[in-house]
């Protein structure tokens, strides 16, 4: 990808069929020199042996040949289906993953890419994998129609909301890969770019074993409660506690400020950390600071396992509640139910 | 007519000719490919449409069909009929047209526009029956009713069958109609409940479709209905109701202003043998019009109407 | 034998009354029904829509300079390509040549007084300026965002810009496209001259027979379909939006479904154009005219069968691919007999090399280039690489711009002295021909190659290693901008001081060149028989060859 060249005119092969689709871009290329090369040298020909010598002569009228019309349309006719058939090898190559490919969910998002692999670990918009291994990505999106595109593995295909698409592939040089977004998507399309990190199988190995995002959804909740986000230091627990308690709140009933009661469900816990101010529990000031655009919906997630881990009643819960790629478009129409419409039910 | 011709070589003097045209005969075969024409590109406009339909009723059948069933196939067929009358008294139009009478292509043009009239006043009292139901499917444009204006206003559990059940004719102990911010309403569940049960029970069936076992369901594939998901495909339904019908009405709209043109040209006795093809044009559309209520009619109103006899 | 004589080549066209001097209020002009005063309102108008279009190409090409986006912010820069797209294509490409030469000629050309419906066409220009009064009222508002395809869900629930305002001015704007569509069927059928047999209609009117019927069986479809994005942003139902129970992929289908015909619709007014102009400054017969005339037929029932090979990487089954691509592969024969037909017309002709004719020529270099990217674009295997890539821009502009535009600039040349009956500078005409070459392909080359190696298209931000490439690229869009901008001037000058034109200033045998320049109201101070061939450039065409050598012996003694 570093051509030390001045003007690169070919992206780098790393993909199993990165040099079919070289081949076919060479015989295509091919194609177009023996065809635009002697019609290109005869219009200059013709120009040059046939300019204007007299003014308003009359040459010779031709009418046409029947031969050379079926020439040039038979001769074109199984050019173009050479050029079709090798192409439909290519595309199914490109498109029929294998059986034994390693899978990994990619869910596009405005303006990002997630990744998590089976193992559980998560990435955005870095992809790791190993060289060698057949890889199928089973996409989806959040939001608007995403294209996932790795030049050098010269292969692509859309991410459409409400329903899953595949694409495969198989590295064939460690290194790394431009990784972008194809389908135009919206305000900062052009930063929903990414990159492929290709690693040997061990180091691949290494990578999945030693990698944070290894982590349970509780996991990261509780990492960020302790340490990166600091939680803890108001919601620990102790006597001295400027923030409620926490633990056994999960599926409780709380008493709010101005009267009313809630039962803090995920929506509650979701909503107090991004509006704390909203529902504040009796006997409480309202000090919290909002996280809102601190934390990703990953994060969030986690954040919300987490606290549904501290009550040990509703722990069956994080267990069934599953990663939200699972079933994106099933969850969307409720989370874009308009307000109202609760009125309603 | 043709004030603005310039040399008096080409200046015609037959009723109603252009000074583009040679004669008359070019005249009408040029204003009557036009028109030919542009009922091709209306095809192409509402064909736009019917895929659009398909493909909806194709990924959701049963939504489909609930909502057909709680369309007035009775309005529509009379509907119907009154269209396929107008279409005639419109032919007539056209002979008597030919024929130079007056009085007859007066009489007529009036007759026809009646009908056209007609059809329009029973599609307002069936989108009337939608507003009042809460079927329009965009937000705030429904009745409203607030919960507690509700008592007088009950309106019965409308079944697989039944239609236009009036405040007055409330079944007793039926939900009351409460729709505060005018939002898209459905209640009629049973259908797709009593479906969703026999697939349940006979996983193999084929009493839904895949795509809507995955649809209606509370979670993929789970058979449990969600009344919400299967709402939002009843909605679609409605609006593609709304848009084709509200298009076609239109075009009836646009129809009446033609003929009231018509009207007038004919009382003051323009046509006749020798120059009748505005009649003979307006008489195309007007029937163009109503070949598409004669597609629209069993797509929106009959398909899936045999529901009603499994005796839900 | 009534025809209308010969008219030699030194005849100028006298002060008599003509169709740009009958009549000079306001008035006369905006309530016309002459086509030929349509014509160049719908000239100023589309004029008007290439100049903004094309400061938005600008704008797009000072962005690409440099790999970060600096000049705009992303939400500025995706505003610019949309609005880029949308003028362009809309309010330029597909009016261009049919509503501006089309209009013009067709009825010159087939020996009628005016179009079959004159009223329809007026009609149809009013429309034009309703659609493109909405469209530039909602960029003046604010912009739009969604690229000019307007993908769902992104149109109909994501975007935040005036998405429903476009939709409605392009949807209002459809229809004139229709009413033109309708009207010249019309006229071709029912309004030709005695003798204009269907074998005698030039190529160009050929050309626009095909246009016309994609229209009129396409534009409705695409008119609906936006239509139905328009109501689901107000409603927030959804056909297209997926969280809503809709379907993404069936907007793509309903939109390609006109949107690849309207490729053609571009393109094939434009082979009409270089068609005539090959022939006429060849002074020969075209090579098999019949193959040529069809081919455009042919090319206008195939451009409806192809339009999934937009949909080869949006997840529609293999199957559908293979479908697509294969029928692809066929619409490459017609361009490819229309392009050796070209040639083949250039063998043993007697060609000059005015202005017109250098655009003709260019035409078939860039065409040549656009149609065999078209063939790497349909290939599924590199279809999957290339679409969504610069591949796909420099492959379309070549059509577009190296095709269309090429096409319309050299028709705008040849019958300018017919139009206005003024001559343009033959010099200056020859130096923006060249310009427009060279900038042309010095922009829309290098954008092959960096598709080629993976610069996906809407990006306002790229890898740095591309820059050279896109450096290269700008550079030649500034070449590029001054060649366009050149006939501006020149044509302007030409209307003030240009000579006056002769009716036949290069003695030329179609029926437009045999009225005088500019045409009277009614074209023709005859009727006009016609009983000579099509191109016939020798003496049964009744033009005096031999007084025009003659007089041209003369001018150069």
């Amino acid at each position: 990808m570093q051509d030390s060249s001045f003007v690169q005119l070919f992206p780098e092969q790393a993909s199993t069929f990165a040099w079919q689709v070289d081949a076919l871009y060479g015989y295509l290329i091919l194609v177009s020199l023996v065809f635009s090369v002697p019609i290109i040298v005869a219009i200059f020909y013709f120009s040059i042996r046939y300019r204007e010598r007299e003014k308003y002569a009359v040459p010779r009228e031709i009418h046409g040949s029947m031969v050379l019309e079926t020439l040039w349309s038979v001769i074109p006719f199984f050019v173009s289906m050479s050029v079709f058939i090798t192409g439909a090898i290519v595309y199914f190559g490109q498109y029929t993953p294998p059986d034994d490919a390693m899978e990994i969910y990619a869910v596009g998002k405005q303006w990002m890419w997630k990744f998590q692999h089976q193992t559980g670990q998560r990435e955005i918009n870095d992809l790791h994998i190993p060289v060698g291994r057949n890889v199928k990505l089973v996409m989806t999106t959040e939001d608007v129609i995403h294209s996932f595109y790795v030049p050098a593995f010269r292969t692509k295909a859309d991410a459409v909301p409400g329903r899953y698409t595949y694409v495969w592939f198989n590295a064939t040089k460690p290194g790394k890969y431009h990784l972008f977004c194809a389908e135009y998507c919206g305000l900062n399309h052009s930063g929903m770019i990414g990159t492929v990190y290709v690693m040997e199988p061990g180091d691949f190995d290494n990578w999945l074993s030693g990698n944070a995002g290894g982590e349970t959804p509780v996991q990261v909740g509780k990492d960020l409660f302790e340490n990166k986000l600091g939680c803890a230091s108001c919601h620990a627990g102790g006597p001295q506690q400027r923030g409620a308690k926490l633990e056994g709140l999960f599926n409780t009933e709380v008493h709010l400020v101005g009267g009313g009661t809630v039962v803090a469900d995920e929506d509650y816990i979701r909503n107090s950390i991004l509006n704390p101010a909203s529902q504040v529990v009796e006997g409480y000031q309202p000090i919290m600071p909002t996280f809102k655009g601190q934390v990703t919906e990953e994060q969030l997630n986690g954040l919300v396992a987490y606290i549904k881990s501290l009550s040990p009643n509703a722990a069956a819960a994080p267990a069934t509640k599953k990663p939200d790629e699972k079933a994106p478009a099933e969850k969307k129409p409720e989370e874009k139910t308009p307000a109202a419409n609760k009125a309603a039910k | 007519m043709s004030a603005h011709s310039h040399s008096d070589k080409f200046v015609y003097h037959e009723p109603g000719l252009q000074h583009q045209f040679g004669d008359m005969g070019q005249q009408e075969e040029s204003v009557s490919l036009g028109m030919w024409l542009f009922l091709a590109q209306e095809i192409m406009f509402f064909g736009g449409l019917f895929t659009a339909y398909l493909v909806m009723r194709s990924k959701y059948p049963l939504a489909f069909a609930s909502g057909s069933n709680h369309l007035d196939a009775f309005l529509g067929g009379a509907n119907t009929l009154v269209l396929i009358v107008s279409s005639l008294t419109m032919a007539l139009t056209v002979y008597y047209a030919q024929k130079g009478n007056r009085n007859m292509q007066v009489g007529l043009i009036v007759v026809t526009m009646l009908f056209g009239l007609t059809f329009l006043g029973i599609k307002a009292y069936e989108y009337t029956d939608k507003y009042n139901h809460g079927l329009v499917p965009m937000a705030g444009l429904n009745r409203k009713v607030k919960a507690n204006a509700a008592t007088t206003e009950h309106v019965g559990l409308v079944l697989p069958g039944e239609t236009t059940v009036s405040a007055s004719e409330a079944k007793p102990g039926a939900e009351p109609y409460v729709n505060p911010y005018g939002e898209f309403q459905w209640h009629e569940y049973e259908l797709v409940q009593h479906m969703m049960d026999k697939q349940r029970a006979e996983p193999s069936g084929h009493y839904l479709t895949y795509n809507e076992q995955l649809t209606y369901s509370t979670s993929p594939g789970s058979l449990v209905l969600d009344k919400d998901k299967f709402r939002d495909k009843v909605r679609i339904f409605f609006y593609i109701y709304f848009v084709m019908t509200g298009l076609h009405a239109l075009h009836m709209i646009i129809g009446l202003g033609v003929m009231a043109w018509l009207l007038w040209m004919a009382f003051k006795g323009t046509f006749s043998a020798e120059y009748f093809s505005p009649v003979e044009m307006s008489g195309l559309y007007w029937h163009f019009v109503d070949i598409v209520w004669i597609f629209l009619f069993p797509l929106l109103y009959l398909l899936g109407r045999h529901y009603v006899h499994l005796g839900l | 034998m009534e025809t209308v004589g010969a008219i030699e080549a030194g005849s100028y066209g006298t002060a008599k009354l003509n169709y740009l001097n009958n009549g000079s209020t306001l008035k006369s002009w905006l309530l016309t029904k002459d086509h030929k005063r349509i014509a160049i309102m719908y000239l100023i108008s589309v004029s008007a829509f290439f100049l903004m279009g094309g400061l938005y190409a600008a704008a797009i090409r000072l962005e690409l300079l440099t790999p970060a986006s600096d000049l705009f912010e992303t939400g500025t820069y995706n505003k610019v390509f949309t609005q880029h797209g949308i003028l362009m294509v809309f309010f330029f490409l597909i009016p261009s040549i049919p509503a501006v030469l089309g209009n013009f000629l067709i009825p010159i050309m087939i020996g009628a007084k005016d179009l079959a419906l004159p009223r329809i066409n007026l009609l149809s220009l009013y429309v034009y300026w309703v659609g493109g009064a909405i469209t530039l009222w909602a960029l003046m508002q604010g912009g739009v965002d969604t690229g000019w395809t307007f993908y769902t869900p992104y149109s109909t629930t994501f975007s935040n810009t005036y998405v429903l305002a476009v939709g409605v001015g392009i949807f209002i704007n459809g229809f004139s496209s229709i009413l033109t569509g309708v009207n010249f069927l019309v006229t071709i059928h029912t309004m030709r001259a005695p003798g204009m047999t269907w074998f005698r209609l030039p190529l160009f009117v050929w050309a626009h027979y095909a246009v016309s019927l994609i229209f009129v069986l396409g534009t409705p479809v695409v008119a609906i379909t936006l239509l139905l994005v328009a109501i689901e942003r107000v409603a927030h139902v959804g056909i297209f939006d997926p969280a809503l129970g809709g379907d993404p992929i069936l907007f793509q289908h309903m939109f390609w479904f006109y949107s690849h015909p309207a490729v053609y619709i571009m393109v094939l007014p434009g082979m009409g154009i270089v068609s005539e102009l090959i022939a006429n400054f060849a002074r020969k017969r075209i090579f098999g005219y019949e193959f040529v005339a069809f081919s455009s037929i042919g090319l206008a029932v195939f451009g409806f069968l192809v339009w999934g090979h937009h949909m080869f990487v949006s997840g529609q089954s293999m199957y559908a691919s293979l479908v697509f691509s294969f029928l692809t592969m066929v619409v490459a024969i017609p361009s490819a007999i229309k392009m050796f037909n070209w040639t083949a017309t250039l063998y043993q002709g007697s060609i000059s090399f005015e202005t017109p004719m250098l655009y003709g020529l260019a035409f078939m270099g860039l065409f040549l280039i656009g149609g065999f990217t078209g063939l790497y674009l349909g290939a599924l295997g590199l279809n999957v690489h290339l679409t969504d890539t610069y591949f796909v821009i420099g492959h379309f502009h070549y059509v577009m711009v190296g095709g269309q535009v090429i096409a319309y600039l050299g028709g705008l040349h040849y019958w300018w002295p017919k139009i206005t009956g003024k001559m343009y500078s033959e010099f200056w005409g020859r130096v923006a021909a060249m310009l427009i070459f060279v900038g042309f392909n010095l922009t829309f080359f290098p954008q092959l190659i960096l598709g080629y190696l993976g610069m996906p298209r809407r990006y306002a931000a790229y890898p740095p290693e591309l820059q050279v490439l896109n450096i290269f690229s700008t550079a030649g869009a500034s070449v590029l901008g001054v060649g366009l901008t050149m006939p501006l001037f020149y044509f302007i000058h030409s209307l003030i001081k240009g000579k006056p034109a002769p009716a036949n200033p290069w003695l030329l045998p179609g029926l437009e060149w045999r009225t005088s320049s500019p045409p009277p109201t009614e074209n023709f101070d005859t009727p006009p028989v016609v009983t000579w061939e099509v191109y016939d450039f020798g003496d049964e065409s009744g033009l005096d060859l031999e007084a025009a050598k003659r007089e041209a012996a003369a001018l150069t003694a």
